[in-house]
This record gives C-alpha cells, sequence and structure tokens, in this order.
C-alpha cells in the first residue's frame, strides 16, 4: 500500500482513499492530470494528505447542477504543473458539506464565498457567514433557480442597507464583533475603510487594537462585488471579454490572455505567432505599467508623496503606446480567440524602442532614492513576514510568494504562449517581509522590460486573427492559469456546448493573498498595517468580482 | 404612497443652496457671487475611488493632467474637509450606506461628480436581473455632473469639474437626482437564464466532434486506430 | 489719567499687535501658495496656475471658500473642547513675534528670556491638539491627539538642549544679544550638529513630514483634525503654518545671524534666510516617507538627545578651555 512518503498522489487516492470515480485527464486540454469524485466522509482525509505532500488549495467552488450541487477543489504545486482537481457531490435535500477549513486556511474564504454564492452549509467552519453580499441579503445568486431580481429592487436594497446602517454600523458583524467596549479595558475596535486614502479601493479591515498594537485584524470584503460570474452565465464567450478587462483593471492583460488561453485550449485551436509575440509584449509592457503604479501607491502610503508622480509619468508612457494598438488606457479587451482585436500600428515599435533606455534611467533613479533610502528600509525591514508555511496555508501566489523563497511562476512552471522561448529570470528573496516584496517587483520590472527588447525585434509578420470560430466551446471542464502582475490567475470553465458559458469560475490572486493578511496582522503597529497592506498588492475589484 | 425621505434629498428646502432667492433689500447677491467665484476656484474633493474610474482619478491629480493647475488639486481625506465627491467607480449595494453617511457628513455647499459609466447608470455592469449593483449614485443622492466613459480620460474628468465649475459660478449647483423609473428602457431586453443541467446528462460522453474550426491544429480528427486506444 | 507711558504702551500693542496679525495672515497665504509651487516643482509638475497670475490667488480663494462652508458641530462632540482647541492651537504661536529681531533695535519686546518664552508657549498649542483630539469622539482623531503629545513631549528636550550651545557661546537668552554675538561667524559655523539637531526637532515640533505621524494622512484619515471643518480647520492649517514660519525664524536668529548680512536692510536679509529655510522644510517634507511612531520616539530619545547632550558638553568644554588660550 503506497504511503505519502511515496509523493505520488495520484496513487496515493486511488489505493487509500477510493474515490468514487476516476477519470485521467488530457492537461494541456483541461489543466488537470486527473479528476477524482470521492465521498463526502473521505474528503477531509483527502485535504490531509494533499497539505502534507505540499500541495496548495487553489481554488475551491461549486458547480450547480439539477441533482446536486458538485463542489470541486482544485490542488497544485510548487513546481511544474501538478493541478488535480477533486470533487465532491452535496445532494440538494441536505446541503451541507464537511469544511476543510481546519486544513487548509484558504478553504476558509473559499467556502463563505460558496456558501454565500450557492447556500452550502459547510459544517464546522468557524466562521460561516457571507463574504460578498450584504450580510442581510437572502438570495443566493449562482444557483441555477435564481432567475435575477425585478427592476427597482437596487433602490429598495439601498434604503433597506442604509437603514440597517443607520441602526449601528457593527450590527452586520453581530455575532463576531463586540459592539460595546468593554468598559475599563483598553482594547477597542477601529475600523480601516472602505473609504481610506492607502488608495486600494474598498476594503474593509477591522482592527482590534490595544493603544497602537494590533491584536487582530479582519478584512472584510464585498463592497466592490460586480457579479461578474452570474453575468457571464448569461453572455456569450465573445461577451465576456469587457469582464475580464474589469477585473484587474491595473493589469488587465493578463487577465485577457488567461481568458484566450483557456478558449483556445478548449477549442484546440493554435492563435499565429505575430499573435503570439504581440500578446506577450503587450502583456509585459502592461505587467511593468501596474507595478509602477503599486510602487506610486505603496509609498504613498508610507507618507513619501513624490515617486507616486514619478511612478505615474512613467506608466503614462507605456498607457501611451498600448493605447497605439488597443485604444485604451486602462480596462484592455484587446485579445481575441485565436487572434488579436487589430493589428498594432507601425508607430508602436520605435515608440517601444524609445521607451526601453528611457525607462532602465528611471529604475536607476528609483533604486537610489526608494530603495537605498534609510526610512523606507526601517519602515519596510522584518515586517509582514510571509513564512513558507504561511503560504502554502494560503495559496498565495505571485511576487508575495517569491519574496518568501519560492520561485514559482507560472511562465515557467506551466509555460503557456511563447514564453519557453524567452530569456527571464524568476527573482526570488529569502526573507519575506515587506522590503523582499517590494524588492521582487521592481526586478520583475527589469525582468519584464527584457522579455520586451527580446521581442521587439523579432515579431513575426503574418495575420492577427483567425478568421471565423465556432461560437460555442466543446462541452467539458477546462481549468487554465496565466501569471497576472499579482499571481496566478486561473479560470475554471464548465461548459455545456452551448452558446453560453454553464459556470466560469475566476481564480484571482489577491482573494488568497488578502486572506494570509490575518497571520500578518497581530503585533504590528497601526503604521504598519498600511504598509503590509499595501505590500501585498491587492486590487479589490478583483477579490470581490 | 410615502416616499422615503432619502429618495427626495433635492427637494429638501434645508440643503443648502447657493443660489441666492433672497430678493428685496436684503439682498446678498454680489456676497454670493464673491463665494461662488472663491468656491469656484477651490474645489477640495474627497479621496474616494470605487474601482477602475479611480486610477483615471488618480492620473487626473498625477503629473500629466494635474487637476492643481485649476485648484482641485488638494484630495481630502476627511469628508468633513472636502466639498466635491468624485464618485468613481461601480457602487456596490454593500457600499451604499458608507456613500450615503460620507455624503451627510460633508459640509454644505457640496457637489457631486458622477464619475464613468456605472456611477452614471451602472454601466457595463447593469444586465437585466442584476443583484449586486445601484444603477447610479443618482438614484440616493443629488448629482451635478456627469461624466461619461469606461473609464473616462483624464481629459474629461477635468472637463466634468471645468462644467461644474461653470455651475457653481452661475449659482445653479441644485443636483439631479433620478428615480428609478427614468433610463430603465435597456432593461427591457429578456433574461437569459438557463436553467439547471442533469449531472448524469453532463457527464456522459461526448461524441466525436464535428471538423471544428479553421486552425492550425493537425488534420481532423479520424476514427481512432485500434492500437492508439488507451 | 493714566501716564503716557501706559498710553504709548497701548498704542504700542495695538499697533503691532494688527502689523502681526496682518503679517501672519498675508504670509501663511503666501506660504500655502509656496508649498503648493513647491511640491508641484518636485512632483514634475506646475501647481496651481489658473486662479490669478502663477496661482497666487489660489490661497486667497481657498481661505474665502472655507469661510464659507457650513459650520458643522458633529453630534456628541464636546462643544466646548471642539470650539476650543483650534483656537489653542493658533494663537500661542503668535507670541513668537514679540520677541523676533528684524533689524538692529528693531523688535517689539527685548524679553531677557528670550526664546524660551516662545517655547513655553508653543506647548499650549499641544494640548490644544490633544484636546482637538479628545473632543471629536472620533478614534482617529484621538490615535492622532495621542501620537502628537508623545511626539511633543519627546522632542522638546533635543529642541532646547541643541539651543543650549548657543546660549552658552552668546552667554545671553535674549534674542538681540544673540543676533549681536553672531558679528564674527554666524553659529552654523561653530555649531553645526545643533543646528542639524534643531532642525529635526523644530520639524517635529510643527508636525511636519517625515515627522508629520498625528496628521498621518494615509493612516489616520486626518489624524487628529478629522471631524474638523470650515474656518476652524482653516485655522489649523493657519497654525501649521505659522509654527513653520517661526521654527524658521528662530533658526535664522540662532543659527544663521538674525538679521545681519551687507549692503540690503536687516528686514530683507532677515527674511530671506527665513524663507530659504522654508524652502528647505518643504523640500524635505516632499522627499521622504514618513517615519512609523515608535521609531519617532526612537529617534528622539536613542540620537537627538545624546547627540545634544554631547554638544553641550564640547561647547561648555571650549568654553571653559578657551581661557587657558589667552
Amino acid at each position: 500500500m503506497p504511503t505519502l512518503t511515496e509523493k505520488n498522489i495520484k496513487n496515493w487516492l486511488l489505493e487509500l482513499i477510493k474515490p468514487d470515480e476516476f477519470n485521467e485527464k488530457d492537461p494541456k486540454a483541461s489543466g488537470v492530470l486527473f479528476e477524482a469524485i470521492v465521498p463526502q466522509s473521505k474528503i477531509r482525509e483527502v485535504a490531509k494528505g494533499y497539505l502534507e505532500q505540499h500541495y496548495f488549495l487553489e481554488s475551491l467552488t461549486a458547480v450547480d447542477f439539477a441533482e446536486c450541487l458538485e463542489i470541486v477543489y482544485h490542488f497544485n504545486q510548487w513546481g511544474p504543473a501538478q493541478r488535480s482537481c477533486v470533487k465532491i457531490l452535496v445532494p440538494k435535500e441536505t446541503n451541507t458539506a464537511p469544511s476543510i477549513a481546519s486544513i487548509y486556511k484558504s478553504a476558509n474564504w473559499f467556502e463563505r464565498e460558496v456558501y454565500d454564492m450557492f447556500g452550502a452549509i459547510f459544517t464546522d467552519h468557524p466562521n460561516l457567514k457571507r463574504i460578498l453580499l450584504p450580510e442581510s441579503s437572502d438570495i443566493f445568486p449562482l444557483l441555477k433557480s435564481f432567475k435575477g431580481e425585478p427592476k427597482g429592487a437596487d433602490v429598495a436594497q439601498s434604503l433597506k442597507l442604509i437603514q440597517e446602517d443607520a441602526d449601528g454600523f457593527t450590527t452586520q458583524y453581530k455575532d463576531t464583533v463586540i459592539l460595546q467596549d468593554k468598559k475599563n479595558s483598553k482594547d477597542y475596535y477601529l475600523n480601516l475603510g472602505p473609504q481610506h486614502p492607502s488608495t486600494h479601493g474598498v476594503l474593509r479591515v477591522l482592527l482590534h487594537l490595544d493603544g497602537e498594537r494590533v491584536i487582530d485584524g479582519q478584512p472584510i470584503i464585498g463592497y466592490s462585488h460586480r457579479h461578474h460570474e452570474k453575468m457571464m452565465e448569461i453572455q456569450n464567450y465573445v461577451g465576456c471579454w469587457p469582464n475580464m478587462g474589469r477585473l484587474d483593471y491595473v493589469g488587465a492583460m493578463s487577465y485577457n490572455f488567461g481568458y484566450a488561453v483557456l478558449v483556445e485550449k478548449a477549442m484546440g485551436i493554435q492563435p499565429p505567432p505575430r499573435v503570439e509575440a504581440i500578446r506577450v509584449l503587450t502583456t509585459e509592457l502592461n505587467r511593468i505599467a501596474s507595478h509602477l503604479l503599486w510602487i506610486g501607491t505603496f509609498l504613498l502610503d508610507l507618507g513619501a508623496f513624490t515617486p507616486f508622480f514619478y511612478c505615474f509619468d512613467d506608466r503614462e508612457k507605456i498607457l501611451d503606446i498600448l493605447e497605439m494598438a488597443t485604444g485604451e488606457r486602462l480596462t484592455y479587451d484587446y485579445f481575441r480567440f485565436g487572434g488579436l482585436d487589430k493589428d498594432i500600428p507601425p508607430e508602436m515599435v520605435p515608440a517601444i524602442k524609445e521607451f526601453i533606455p528611457r525607462f532602465k534611467a528611471r529604475l536607476r533613479d528609483y533604486d537610489a532614492l526608494i530603495t537605498k533610502n534609510i526610512i523606507f528600509r526601517k519602515r519596510t525591514e522584518g515586517l509582514g513576514i510571509i513564512s513558507k508555511e504561511s503560504a502554502l496555508a494560503y495559496g498565495v501566489t505571485g511576487p508575495s510568494l517569491r519574496a518568501s523563497g519560492v520561485a514559482f511562476d507560472l511562465r515557467r512552471n506551466e509555460p503557456y504562449s511563447i514564453y519557453p522561448e524567452l530569456d527571464f529570470n524568476i527573482p526570488t528573496r529569502a526573507e519575506g517581509d515587506v522590503f523582499a516584496r517590494y524588492w521582487i517587483r521592481t526586478k520583475e520590472m527589469e525582468e519584464s522590460l527584457k522579455i520586451v527588447s527580446q521581442i521587439i525585434d523579432k515579431i513575426p509578420a503574418g495575420e492577427v486573427t483567425l478568421g471565423k470560430l465556432p461560437k460555442n466551446v466543446p462541452k467539458g471542464e477546462y481549468y487554465s492559469a496565466v501569471e497576472a502582475a499579482r499571481g496566478s490567475f486561473g479560470i475554471y470553465l464548465v461548459s455545456d456546448g452551448s452558446l453560453n458559458p454553464y459556470r466560469i469560475k475566476l481564480r484571482t490572486p489577491s482573494f488568497s493573498n488578502l486572506n494570509a493578511i490575518g497571520d500578518m496582522l497581530p503585533g504590528c503597529l497601526v503604521s504598519d498595517v498600511v504598509a503590509v497592506l499595501g505590500s501585498i498588492d491587492i486590487v479589490l475589484p478583483e477579490i470581490d468580482r | 404612497m410615502e416616499v422615503n425621505p432619502i429618495l427626495s434629498v433635492d427637494k429638501d428646502p434645508n440643503y443648502l443652496n447657493t443660489q441666492s432667492s433672497v430678493p428685496g433689500l436684503a439682498n446678498l447677491f454680489r456676497v454670493e457671487d464673491v463665494l461662488n467665484l472663491a468656491r469656484a476656484n477651490s474645489l477640495w474633493p474627497l479621496t474616494f475611488g470605487l474601482a477602475c474610474c479611480a486610477i483615471e482619478l488618480m492620473a487626473g491629480g498625477a503629473a500629466r493632467f494635474d487637476m492643481d493647475r485649476f485648484g482641485f488639486g488638494v484630495f481630502r481625506p476627511s469628508p468633513r474637509q472636502a466639498d466635491l465627491m468624485i464618485v468613481a467607480g461601480t457602487i456596490s449595494r454593500k457600499m451604499v450606506p458608507c456613500i450615503k453617511t460620507l455624503y451627510d457628513q460633508m459640509p454644505s455647499p457640496k457637489y457631486v461628480i458622477a464619475l464613468g459609466g456605472c456611477a452614471t447608470a451602472g454601466g457595463p455592469f447593469k444586465y437585466p436581473g442584476q443583484y449586486g449593483i445601484l444603477e447610479g449614485i443618482d438614484k440616493i443622492i443629488p448629482v451635478n455632473v456627469y461624466v461619461p466613459g469606461c473609464p473616462p480620460r483624464p481629459e474629461a474628468l477635468i472637463a466634468g469639474i471645468l462644467e461644474l465649475k461653470k455651475q457653481i459660478l452661475s449659482g445653479k449647483t441644485q443636483g439631479v437626482m433620478s428615480p428609478a423609473s427614468v433610463r430603465d428602457s435597456q432593461d427591457s431586453r429578456p433574461a437569459e437564464y438557463k436553467n439547471a443541467v442533469s449531472r448524469a446528462e453532463f457527464r456522459k460522453p461526448v461524441a466525436a466532434p464535428p471538423a471544428a474550426a479553421p486552425s492550425t491544429t493537425p488534420a481532423p480528427p479520424t476514427a481512432p486506430t485500434p492500437e492508439k486506444t488507451s | 489719567m493714566p501716564s503716557t507711558f501706559v498710553i504709548q504702551e497701548i498704542l504700542k500693542i495695538i499697533l503691532w499687535g494688527t502689523i502681526v496679525v496682518l503679517f501672519i495672515s498675508v504670509n501663511a497665504l503666501f506660504l500655502v501658495w509656496m508649498e503648493r509651487k513647491v511640491s508641484a516643482r518636485i512632483q514634475l509638475r506646475r501647481g496651481p496656475l489658473h486662479v490669478g497670475p502663477h496661482g497666487l490667488l489660489q490661497t486667497i480663494a481657498d481661505a474665502v471658500k472655507l469661510i464659507s462652508k457650513e459650520l458643522v458641530f458633529p453630534k456628541e462632540v464636546d462643544k466646548f473642547g471642539y470650539w476650543l482647541a483650534p483656537v489653542l492651537v493658533f494663537a500661542p504661536i503668535l507670541s513668537a513675534f514679540l520677541i523676533m529681531p528684524l533689524g538692529k533695535n528693531w523688535i517689539i519686546r527685548d524679553l531677557n528670556v528670550g526664546f524660551l518664552f516662545v517655547f513655553s508657549l508653543t506647548n499650549i498649542s499641544f494640548i490644544g491638539i490633544f484636546i482637538a483630539g479628545w473632543s471629536s469622539n472620533n478614534k482617529y482623531a484621538l490615535l492622532g491627539s495621542m501620537r502628537a503629545v508623545a511626539q511633543n513631549i519627546s522632542y522638546e528636550i533635543p529642541l532646547l538642549l541643541s539651543t543650549m550651545g548657543v546660549v552658552m557661546a552668546a552667554g545671553t537668552l535674549q534674542t538681540s544679544g544673540l543676533v549681536a554675538a553672531q558679528k564674527g561667524s554666524w553659529f552654523i559655523m561653530t555649531q553645526p550638529l545643533a543646528f542639524l539637531i534643531f532642525l529635526c526637532a523644530s520639524l517635529a515640533e510643527a508636525n511636519r513630514a517625515p515627522f508629520d505621524i498625528p496628521e498621518a494622512e494615509s493612516e489616520l484619515v486626518a489624524g487628529f483634525h478629522t471631524e474638523y471643518s470650515g474656518m476652524r480647520f482653516a485655522l489649523f492649517f493657519l497654525g501649521e503654518y505659522t509654527a513653520i514660519f517661526v521654527s524658521s525664524a528662530i533658526s535664522a536668529t540662532l543659527f544663521l545671524g538674525g538679521w545681519r548680512g551687507p549692503l540690503l536692510p536687516g528686514l530683507a536679509w532677515f527674511l530671506i534666510k527665513v524663507y530659504a529655510l522654508v524652502f528647505v522644510i518643504m523640500w524635505i517634507r516632499w522627499t521622504f516617507p514618513r517615519l512609523r511612531s515608535d521609531q519617532l520616539m526612537g529617534f528622539a530619545w536613542k540620537i537627538l538627545i545624546p547627540f545634544a547632550i554631547l554638544n553641550v558638553f564640547v561647547t561648555a568644554c571650549m568654553i571653559q578651555f578657551q581661557h587657558f588660550f589667552k
């Protein structure tokens, strides 16, 4: 009987767990090595096994079928593509499933979201409350039986929420938050947000403070929920492109990339080489713009007002370049299935060639003014450390993971497009603190610039479109992930062969990264909270979808 | 039918309106002109970005577009010190009480700019039966200027603020509220919600796909040769 | 019938009081404009341009707008404290103008305790900040005012210690005497360490970046003046810019030779030196990030105070031993 030390999760599953159903899958098309359907009673054992084998929980979601709810777990490893899919079935009558939140910390939020959207109850979950919708909501929107709200419901619910708020802002969290500060106790609750000058969008962090020291901090999300997943179910595949541009609007090209790669894998089509080159070129430029914006706003949080303007100045140059190709400054939907919306204009390549040396000089300026600034170093070193265990438990990906010493980058580990042919490094740093995360992002900008310099002279000529394609994706389940500026962006698509996706789950990196805050906040000062929150680089609309 | 007082905030006579309507001897017309001139040239926005449009708001304040040239550059984080609320981004329903509280906390005279399609009328997130957003901020607070776009360029934002400046100089700063019945004609398209599919049906193996899209993949699938089946 | 001396004094008070208040208003308007322009240029942009030539009337527009705002009294604030705090923050700083030497024999009142008078009165403005935070009934404001109190207490000591070297070298606390003692060389050249410590400490006393944690915008919304609007907020602003001016003025008097200088009248030199220092203070603000509150206190207690004591010791030794060389 193989034990876990044999490091073969598939054999362990087959022999020990004996799943109800086991299917090998083609990783090129579906993104997973195999799919195992286990009985509900065994899912905790499965999760423990995966955790011991150093797999992280990449995504946990549900799909609504007529007879039952299917809860889908995707596990992956920090190495070459090893994704596997485990499922349990939740019959509609009982509507309960065991919670794995005690095993994988990331499951806490994933399961809350499944409860919020589908109504499935997870037994033994420490805090099964709604996460995206308001607490007083009574709908489960992602169920197929939910056919939408009537006209005027938005104003009605808004007025109701305003009235609830007038009864006390904290009534939304009656059981978890103590409403009255205890008399004669030194600790108190402070809300950071949802409107807060640290420009992260509408995040609310409920801090439990003792003087200025944080005892506990709980992020509360949902203030930017824009129902992408439900919306995409009633649109056809092409109609979903604008959604992809508005999830993470700062680094939207990667999200375009993820969607394009997903559907192209599913349909089995290969875009022309010119398209691949232009896709990588625009994505890497967008990655630089995203990191620049992050540096500007991060330093604004720390109190340095000037780098914001310099970073935005550089970013405007990149936006000018990308605007030549796409026509948009921010929320790109430039990619199409098998191609691009339109070809790049001839003036774009000289503009990029002019940009590269200018930006190299600016990077040296940033290094001198920021990286070597003693106040900045003292504010950021040794703070907000994410250990490798923590990163595994929370499913942290992206620069935050690489700053903890793990060289996991989907461009290398699960290559797509022309990344295997390009020469670039994956910077890592061992400390895992705020400064490491900053340093990694500056190095990543250099690496992206390297990639851009490699491609710029060698863009193949040719077509940028594959012509007319079928409007539907073949029936099946597909998972594909790309490396966005913030981490690994994955999409899980369940297609029933019709013109609309049956279920799309967007696995956004900031959702898992923000979850990891819970470990980092206790013991910080209020100033540190702002620095730590800034360092993990979140964009709220991609968390709240 | 009793109307919720929040929905008629623009008709409340107690809201300070800077349009002078005092006739006769106590005509403060000229003082109001001077005050309006000062107010128009010194608008302090509240740092309040909700989603994508917030980035364009930040870009509007950054070095290239520089709203500070016109006097609009002092972003105040506290609503008590701001007089302009630029609602930039989609308004999710969970956020509505916060917006209303912030608006109430601002001292008069105060102005509202709805930046972007989402704050104007729901934007790209308005689809039949939507359950999460408020379609336009003018459903609960009065709006002075609408700046359309998705997202609008910073130049459009500056044009919007200059339009507001014109409004303030003329004294007509009563914001507009739009009740739910107006502008809902887009919602008349039918909602294409589908029913749940049976799982058993779904998991039945698919027949060999027909000759698919023109692509660069090798030859269309033929009947599998016996040796190759696994 | 009061004597002529009393009448003279009363007239003098009224005259100088009016001049000082006018000067402060114009100065604050100018300094706010200067800050916006300096910050804009450092940040690659232009700053106010359209409101008056080069945006000079921008601050007047801001001030008039603030005056015309609705006076809000938030529910559940401590009314008396809320009303009193801005006054307490702003008023004591005016006392600095009493002892500032603007030229030879151009001084309102040459007190024999000199600038100690100013430092003791400006501590009242920190009580004002504390009252502002406390009475606002707002946790952010309270956090901001706690930080302000801790900061003030910590930085008061190096502020005074660094001036002790100058006082010992000049032998007097009177400001006119201090300027007279700089006839040969300015104290910045003989006491450079004291100048640096004084600059850091006065930045901290004025709540300017990198020591601006009480009103740390990105952390505490607006710190201790979160709940203030309109004219009350304007008073806080006015107080802050007047404090910058006052600390630059005292630095100029103590270290840069006051009104001394060739060719131009004393008043002109004084203003040049003060505004140069104000420019440096603004430059520092827009270059560095903010210190954390514990790092700030650590900086004061572990670095500034020991060095200030060292400075006093070395100055005392040199004064003592110079008799051996005579």
